[in-house]
């Protein structure tokens, strides 16, 4: 075999995913696999507060990030038009989308996102989502996307596993996270103290925290973002 | 008098029979995926939470209406272990029974792992799988003559996901299944989702404070919910609201 042939061979085989660089190169085989051309991985930034993402890999070329700003990407996101496992995706600017602002739709076509497909990726309760998008309209085939969705996933348990980018993703401590699960179950802080055996000052105390570590505003902000990033 | 009886009925049978359909179409559409695994059993279990633990529950299997040894084995009583595993993590796990032969091939290897489930007779693949309502389950499929590649895991489990979703609709017992929510309690509960409080609401989507805080009120009784918070969880969790 000559030493291209072994290249092309290396790039080709499925390995695991153990860094960015590898997260990058699985993406750009996934893009090409579907017909995208720009893929992003983005993930609500539960530390930097509400409108935030934070970036784990993408080739978006800076003016676009720029145009569209984290605020746009955040739009996206929340606006649950995400598709998950098994679903379905409509494109972005396809179907209507009315959460996206003029400026956010012209960012996306300037700079060639005229199909760009939304996906929502759970790795190991971690939610994450991707961005694909193509030049052309009708490029990125429906059936190839619903098929790499599930490998999307595995080789983000790989990627956060080898470099414990999942720790950041949860920010807060066991105890301040099974007070918030009883708050979700729609216990009082009274009732959240007598099943933890803690007096109900030091409930308030732990759920204080976990709002101020989120940014939140409140306990129903707190709660709606542990949910979503998949805490409890 | 009758005929008013009649049409108070008819809505109810046709919906049973509805259930009972899509049900069979679930597990015909298991019976697919098992052939194409090469499959000789499977059984989709839903994962019940009982305060932070998790225990598994069976819905069907290969046997329906019956219960085969596999659910059986799965869901045992010394089960408590497994359920958090399925629950928790995203992979495929496999387990090969004694002296069978592997039946992943090399890439399908890259992207799961080896679990330790309770004792089941025959080699198994497990796919963990999650509704939008985020209620967790696994589809897992059994035989000693299974083959699978890449490919097929990844198309195998999006299905999975895709059969999960429809049953786990089936088993909506939270909220949905009552008074339908309107769209203005729900644009109010995401609202309040997003930290907004109830005078930020009423500013935002041109209400009264006083309409505001009865819109979510309201979706607090449909949700069968005991406050707000609680409504805005449920409403998460069962994917009315993102």
């Amino acid at each position: 075999m000559t030493y291209a042939a072994t290249l092309v061979e290396s790039r080709t085989a499925t390995a695991p995913v153990t860094s960015r660089t590898g997260l990058a190169r699985f993406m750009r085989r996934i893009c090409s696999e579907i017909g995208a051309q720009r893929y992003m991985l983005v993930q609500p930034s539960v530390e930097r507060g509400p409108k935030s993402v934070s970036i784990i890999t993408s080739n978006w070329i800076f003016d676009a990030l720029e145009d569209l700003g984290s605020e746009g990407i955040a739009r996206i996101l929340e606006s649950g038009i995400a598709a998950g496992a098994g679903m379905r995706s409509r494109a972005l600017l396809a179907a209507g989308a009315s959460f996206l602002t003029t400026e956010d739709r012209r960012a996306l076509r300037d700079h060639g996102h005229i199909e760009t497909h939304c996906r929502r990726l759970v790795a190991d309760g971690t939610t994450v989502y991707a961005l694909f998008s193509s030049e052309t309209s009708g490029e990125i085939d429906g059936d190839a996307l619903s098929r790499i969705h599930m490998k999307c996933c595995y080789a983000l348990v790989q990627f956060f596993a080898a470099t414990g980018g999942r720790a950041s993703a949860d920010p807060l401590s066991e105890r301040e996270r099974e007070c918030l699960m009883w708050v979700s179950e729609g216990k009082t802080t009274d009732e959240v103290a007598l099943i933890l055996g803690v007096s109900s000052n030091t409930v308030n105390s732990y759920i204080a925290h976990a709002i101020q570590k989120f940014g939140a505003s409140n306990r129903a902000m707190a709660i709606a973002t542990a949910i979503r990033s998949g805490i409890i | 008098m009758v005929s008013a009886k009649f049409t108070d009925q008819t809505p109810e049978l046709s919906h049973d029979r509805d259930e009972i359909g899509s049900l069979v179409e679930a597990v015909d559409l298991c019976h697919d995926l098992a052939e194409k695994l090469g499959a000789e059993g499977f059984t989709l279990l839903f994962a019940a939470a009982q305060g932070d633990a998790r225990r598994l529950v069976p819905l069907f299997d290969e046997t329906f209406p019956g219960i085969s040894s596999l659910t059986r084995a799965l869901t045992g009583p010394d089960t408590a272990n497994f359920g958090r595993q399925v629950s928790t993590t995203t992979c495929p796990m496999w387990w090969r029974a004694k002296g069978a032969a592997s039946f992943l091939d090399a890439s399908a290897r890259v992207w799961s792992i080896e679990a330790v489930p309770p004792v089941t007779g025959s080699s198994i693949i497990i796919f963990p799988v999650s509704s939008d309502g985020r209620r967790n389950g696994a589809i897992v499929f059994a035989g000693n003559d299974m083959s699978i590649d890449e490919d097929t895991l990844c198309e195998a489990h999006a299905a999975c996901f895709e059969i999960f979703a429809q049953v786990a609709q089936l088993r909506k017992q939270d909220g949905n299944t009552q008074r339908p929510m309107s769209k203005r309690e729900l644009e109010c509960l995401r609202l309040t989702a997003n930290g907004l409080t109830s005078d930020e609401i009423a500013t935002a989507l041109g209400l009264s404070v006083h309409t505001a805080n009865q819109y979510l009120t309201n979706s607090t009784q449909k949700l069968n919910a005991v406050n707000r918070i609680h409504a805005v969880a449920k409403a998460l969790r069962c994917g009315m609201i993102a």
